[in-house]
Formats: structure tokens, sequence, C-alpha cells
């Protein structure tokens, strides 16, 4: 790590990490050109002006209400999610390479979880190991030989990248189930035009509003077609779930009903909701319940989250889930080393985002090597999301690394290993000063069997703590806006 | 031969509940030398009834009931034809063990190698594989054939020892239990093996008169298939020591016992659930005659669900 030259305020004690990509500053320590009017314009302000922009920003999430729950500490406890002031700008030759790479990638996986639900042929080919999906704890059985709209099982996807030191996207996990977030993203941008509205303006910002629109469009063109007014909800595990903020943002901002399972029934087949006015047929559900607790007939029969008999009446084509039932075997993180394979034999392309280097614990030769340098590791369970179940081998202890090599030794198809990825950092402002901190990007992706449609940007997820290169919000991270550029 | 099967299932709750759903898997299959000719599905009370097949094939019936009930019943009559099936030969080639390895792991018949949560190996499985010098020897017909035999003797059958859920260390620490128990413990003994095996749940028809037959007669039964190659899936009893043949009606497969329930339901509200079975298989050479009876017909009664199922003798 070498210091940069000092640049002036309010910049004076930021400093030019060599060992990853900078997204404001390149290697010569002169401001990027998409970054240049940013640049210029945070010299302007003093850091009593900045902070007084923060607190403004503070304020309008605090109003808002815009939280989302801490889950593995005794409390439960609801946090604001913490929000940095100064945006990630995305260039827009970079952003055409991240939106046809997405695009490819989604056709791809649909395709493929189409093809493992029915014929298989992608396992009888050999290039994805029937033991792979068959040992998968988010397979679903159930959900062989059914139909789904437009056989369309991820309309609803949020794809985590990050920005490698030679300025490559590369893609670190897909997330097909539940994928959550995108609440702050739209929640950041309206901040973001109330705290330097000029500068946004100017800026030649793409817009992100309509991405709601975008949302429901999707679940509409889902619904069977004989409905033409079809009657839309959103399914929330209820208060206790770390996204309620965003279940209720989502389902305001679309005007669609939000509901719990109770508030659903099953009868003859068909899905309602309980309404003040007696039962009402519900068409399409747009679910943020994961598929082990949506129904406990089916799935988990311990679950109170869910509605007995749904999977029935979805099975029936009677009611639509968005995303499908089963995505989760796709975004398995052993599934994800073959997703550059699939992409190859669905669309006959060469991956446009790569993917990380991966590692297969259920191989000996590799889990091995995995072993040896578990200290230089990124350890992850492979069906966990969110931060969870994971080892950074780098900011580990001794003891903690044994307590994953038995966890690996123990159940080697569960964990995947990648090497510790140097994630570009981003100026931030913090304690009245701006700092580098590492960042991520979560774009959010809409497919309805026809069109893909990307909200320009995403989530930018910030590692808040100096040094720490975990973005997730469980687990202490922040985000800010995320501005994509017109040509 | 042609059987006709009474399958009848009440259940009665300490107190009133509503909104149940349920599911059913008692129609017999039509494949190989079996045909189900006449199903008749009853439910009291009244409800609509919808059914569809799984992807193993299986035919699932299922319903819900939304008002106040104390009491549920399901009466599924059927009529199956069973022919002479596929001759067992007694044993397979040398090479058999080897193209076993090579089929077996490369196509669907591997989701029958892995473990499944009723037929998961535990310490005691292995101790029992042990005991039993449970190894890959000779073919795998005659070891499957030796392990039948021997589940038969090590195994005392005795219908109150286990659950319904009960995991397999309860039979393996009594050494005591049911077909289900004998089905999941062999199950678990042969995916160790490398031989795919899945679960059956049916009926065994009972000859009249003196009987070798150790399960319950008049319930439902349940036992193992193998995957060999060249032969495909062939069933043993490991709880009567057969290989079954014209007297096995099969109803359902599975990874095991999860995936076959007979009744699988939820309801509201909160109730103890008293659960009656009874099962009749009764055997004609002719066809019985079928006029009164139209297929998957269904009228009604009085009764609810509950949260689990009826265990299989």
């Amino acid at each position: 790590m070498t210091a940069a030259p000092l640049l002036p305020s309010p910049f004076s004690d930021y400093t030019c990490d060599r060992a990853c990509y900078d997204e404001m500053f390149n290697r010569d320590a002169e401001p990027r050109a998409h970054y240049q009017k940013l640049y210029e314009r945070l010299g302007d302000l003093s850091p009593d002006e900045l902070l007084s922009r923060q607190q403004t920003a503070d304020l309008s999430f605090l109003h808002q209400g815009i939280t989302f729950t801490v889950y593995g500490n005794e409390e439960g406890a609801e946090r604001i999610f913490p929000f940095d002031l100064i945006p990630r700008v995305i260039s827009s030759a970079e952003w055409k390479t991240i939106e046809r790479g997405l695009t490819q990638r989604i056709i791809a996986l649909n395709l493929f979880l189409d093809d493992i639900y029915h014929e298989g042929k992608i396992l009888a080919d050999r290039v994805v190991p029937y033991d792979l999906i068959y040992s998968c704890r988010h397979f679903r059985r159930e959900m062989r030989g059914v139909k789904v709209p437009h056989g369309i099982y991820v309309s609803i996807c949020g794809t985590d990248l990050v920005h490698l030191n030679d300025g490559q996207y590369v893609v670190l996990e897909d997330n097909l189930r539940v994928p959550s977030g995108v609440s702050y993203m739209l929640a950041n941008r309206q901040v973001m035009k109330r705290v330097f509205p000029r500068l946004i303006a100017d800026y030649g910002v793409r817009p992100i509003d309509h991405y709601g629109r975008a949302l429901l469009g999707v679940l509409e063109s889902l619904a069977p077609p004989q409905h033409h007014h079809p009657t839309m909800a959103l399914l929330t595990p209820g208060v206790y779930n770390s996204a309620y903020y965003e279940h209720m943002f989502l389902a305001r901002l679309m005007g669609i009903e939000m509901v719990e399972g109770r508030d659903l029934l099953v009868h003859d087949n068909v899905v309602y909701m309980r309404t003040t006015s007696g039962l009402r047929r519900v068409d399409v559900i747009y679910r943020r319940v994961d598929d082990d607790f949506l129904d406990p007939l089916t799935f988990r029969a311990d679950s109170r989250l869910g509605v007995p008999g749904l999977f029935n009446a979805y099975r029936a084509g009677n009611i639509v889930l968005a995303n499908a039932i089963g995505t989760g075997v796709a975004d398995d993180k052993a599934v994800y080393y073959y997703v550059p394979d699939i992409i190859r034999y669905y669309l006959n392309e060469e991956p446009i985002l790569a993917n990380v280097e991966t590692f297969l614990l259920s191989d000996p030769v590799q889990r091995q090597h995995v072993l040896q340098h578990i200290d230089k590791m990124a350890i992850k369970a492979v069906g966990e999301s969110g931060g969870y179940g994971m080892l950074i081998g780098t900011h580990s202890t001794a003891e903690e690394r044994a307590k994953f090599a038995d966890l690996i030794q123990a159940n080697p198809r569960n964990y995947i290993a990648q090497p510790i990825l140097a994630l570009s950092k981003a100026p931030c402002f913090i304690d009245g000063q701006i700092e580098s901190r590492h960042i991520d990007l979560r774009p959010y992706i809409l497919y309805d069997g026809q069109a893909v449609t990307i909200a320009p940007g995403g989530l930018t997820r910030v590692a808040l703590r100096r040094g720490s290169l975990v973005v997730n919000s469980s687990q202490g991270g922040g985000s800010k806006d995320t501005w994509v550029l017109y040509d | 031969m042609y059987y006709s099967i009474q399958h009848i299932t009440a259940f009665r709750y300490s107190e009133p509940i509503s909104e149940s759903v349920m599911e059913v898997r008692m129609q017999p299959r039509s494949e190989g030398a079996q045909r189900c000719l006449s199903f008749q599905f009853r439910i009291s009370p009244k409800a609509g009834l919808t059914s569809y097949r799984d992807y193993l094939g299986n035919s699932i019936h299922h319903f819900d009931i939304p008002g106040r009930h104390q009491k549920l019943a399901i009466v599924a009559d059927s009529i199956v034809e069973v022919r002479p099936g596929l001759v067992v030969p007694e044993r397979l080639p040398d090479d058999a063990w080897q193209q076993l390895d090579g089929e077996a792991r490369t196509s669907e018949t591997l989701d029958y190698l892995l473990a499944s949560a009723l037929a998961a190996p535990t310490d005691l499985l292995y101790d029992l594989a042990g005991d039993l010098d449970i190894r890959r020897r000779d073919d795998p017909l005659t070891v499957l054939r030796a392990i039948t035999e021997a589940m038969y003797h090590t195994f005392e059958y005795a219908p109150d020892a286990t659950e319904v859920d009960s995991p397999i260390d309860v039979a393996l620490r009594t050494r005591q239990g049911v077909c289900q128990d004998y089905s999941h413990i062999m199950i678990a003994l042969i995916r160790q093996l490398g031989i795919p095996a899945r679960y059956v749940s049916g009926y065994l028809y009972h000859r009249t008169g003196n009987s070798a037959d150790r399960s319950a007669r008049d319930a439902t039964h349940a036992w193992v298939e193998a995957w060999l190659p060249q032969l495909g899936w062939v069933g043993f009893d490991p709880t009567n020591n057969l290989i079954c043949g014209e007297r096995h009606i099969r109803v359902a497969v599975g990874r095991d016992y999860a995936d076959v329930p007979p009744t699988r339901g939820v309801f509201k509200g909160s109730a103890d659930t008293e659960l009656t079975v009874a099962v009749k298989v009764a055997q004609t050479d002719d066809l019985p005659i079928l006029d009164d009876i139209q297929p998957e017909t269904y009228t009604s009664g009085a009764m609810t669900s509950s949260q689990e199922q009826s265990q299989q003798q």
C-alpha cells in the first residue's frame, strides 16, 4: 500500500490504495473523467457544509423509517441503514458492459432452471453433474414437470458485482430467490435529489424511478392472459423480517396489497385474500417468503408464515408466484461455479461478465488446496446469503479457521472457497472527512420473458469499517447512491 | 389376479377445527404388471377434489374443508389387476457391480443414492452394517437377497415399538419395528453399497388361512425397491423376507416415507387428533363387477384433516 500525493481539501487525508481499484482516482491520483465534476463540487464544499448535508440526509432516512433488522444478536435490533453522502459514479461505457453481461446471465439462468426442472439435458450432457443438483438444498423436486408462466423462473434478480483492480467488473453472486435492497436504491436517490439537487440535475444521471412501474409490469405480464385486471399482492413474512420496511415500501410503490400468510386462504385450489368485504381472488403474488416457508403442506410443516395448499394451487396454474419456487438451486454457490458453462451451453456465447475464481470443496484436490491456504481464502456456505455462514481468512482467528476446516471436512458439498478479492474503493464521507472504503454493486434486474429491464446502477454497498471487505447491511455495511451517466 | 381394496381413514378431533387442507396418496399406480382399473374416492364432509400426477408418477388427490368440523373420513376404493411380472433371476452377471456404477451415478437414479431425511445413515446403522457383514461381494442381486433375509431375522416385528415419525435409530436400538422401519433401514443400508433404493407404499394381499406373512393383515404396507442394471427397479420386502411379486400392490414411490404418506394435512385450530385406519384387500380371479363404480367419483359424508398421516404397518 503506497500513499499517493496529498490532494487538496477535502481530500487532504484521502489515501489512494494501490492494492485495489479506486473509483474516483486513477493511478496518478487524478480524478477519472466521469468523476471530475463531482470532485470539483466536493472541493467547493467545506467539511461543515458536507456535515450539514449528511445530517439532512440522515434525518430524511429517519423520518421515512428506512430500517432493517439485524439477526444474530439478542435484540433483533432495528437499525437505520447507514447512508453515505458521496455518490458512486459509473460511466456509460462501463454500464453498457454490465447491462449486456447481466442480461446474458439472467436469460441463461432461466433456461437452466427450466431445463433442470423438465428434461435435464444439461445434466444428461454432463455439463453440470447430477449430484450437484440433487444434493442442493434448494432443489425442489416438487417443481419437476411443473409449468411456470412463459417458462420464467427468475423475473426479479439482484446480482452482486465487484470492480477489480484491472477495472473489470466480475460477478460475486447471483441472488435469484428474494433479493432485497431495491428500496434503498430508490430511497438513496430521493435523498440525493434533496441534498444535491443541482449537481444531480446537471450531471446527466440516468433516472431509476421507473423501477416500481417496471416491477408491476413484470408481475402483470406473468398473470394468466384471461385476467385483464389481475389482483396482485406482496407476501411478506411479517414485521420480524429484516426487509419488512422494503416490503411495505414496494407494495405502496406499486399500489398493491401487502399480505401475510394468514391473510391468504386456499379453497378448491384457488388462492383468496381475506378482505373486510369478504374473500377476493388473487392472481399474482410477489412473494418475499422463502420456499421453505411458503406452504406447510408441501414444505416445512412447522412454518407459520405460509399458506396451506398454496403449492398445489401454484402447480395447477391458479396462482403465479414471483419468483418461481425452486430458483435457489441456480444461486447455490457451488452451482455458481458452473454459470460460465451454463451460459455457453444454452446461449452458445462467451460470458460477458466473468465469475470470481471459485474452489469446489467437494473436490478432494481443490479442498486440499483450500485447507492449506485457508488464511487467504473466503469460505462461504453454498446456500446462505446476506454474509451469514462465511469466513474471511485474512480477518479470522485461528479458532475460527479451525472451526471452518472442521465444517468443510464434515460436509464439503456445503462450502466453496474464493480468493479474497480486492473490492474497489470509493470516497466516503466518514467522521467529518473523506476516506476511501470498499464497495460492491447490486444491480436489480427484471425479466418478463421478452425483455430484460435493469434500473441503471443499483445499490452500491459500502463496508463502513475501515479495511473491512464485508458490505452486507447485516454485517455493518452502508450504502450510497449510484449514478450511471448518459452517453 | 384382481384385487379390490378399500382404505378407510377417519380423523376425530377433540375440538372443532377449520380450514383443513389435505393431500392423499392412495391411488394404486398403473405401470408394468399392475393396472389400476378403478379408483373411487369419497370424503366426508363434502369437499371438492383435485388430483394430479407428480414427477414420480404418483397420483395425488387433494381437497380442503373451510368450515368447522370435528370429524373427517376418507374412503378410497380401488380395483387393481396385477399380472405376473418380471422374473427375477437367481443372480446377476459378475460384471454387474461395474455396470451399476457406470449407470447409477450418471442418471436420475442418482437421486436414490443420496441420503434422504428419513433414511440417512447413522452410527447405529453403520454398526448394523458391520454386524450383518454388509459389503459388496458376489453380485448386487445376491447381496440384496441376503440383506432382505438378514433384516427379516435381525428385527422383530413389533407394531408399538416405533411411531410414524420415528428416526431409524429407534428401531436400530431395539431391533424392533414395523414395515416402515424395516424399509428405511434397508434403504439406508443398500444406498451405502451404491445401489439406488426407493420406498414403496402400498398393500400386501395376505393369503387366506395360514400365512407366513409377518406384516399386519388389513393394513397399509411398505417395502423397498432397488435399481439394478438390466432389471430396473426390483421390489424387496424385508418385513416378510420376500421378493415382491403378484401380492404386492404398489401405490406410491419416493425417496422415503416423507415423499409418500397416505394422508398429509394441515388445519387451523388446536385439537388432539385421533386417527383410525381400516384396510381390506380382497382377491378374485375374475374381474369384479364394475357397473356401480365410476372411476374418480366422490360423494359426501361427515368430517377433516390433521397434522400427519397413518403409520404404515
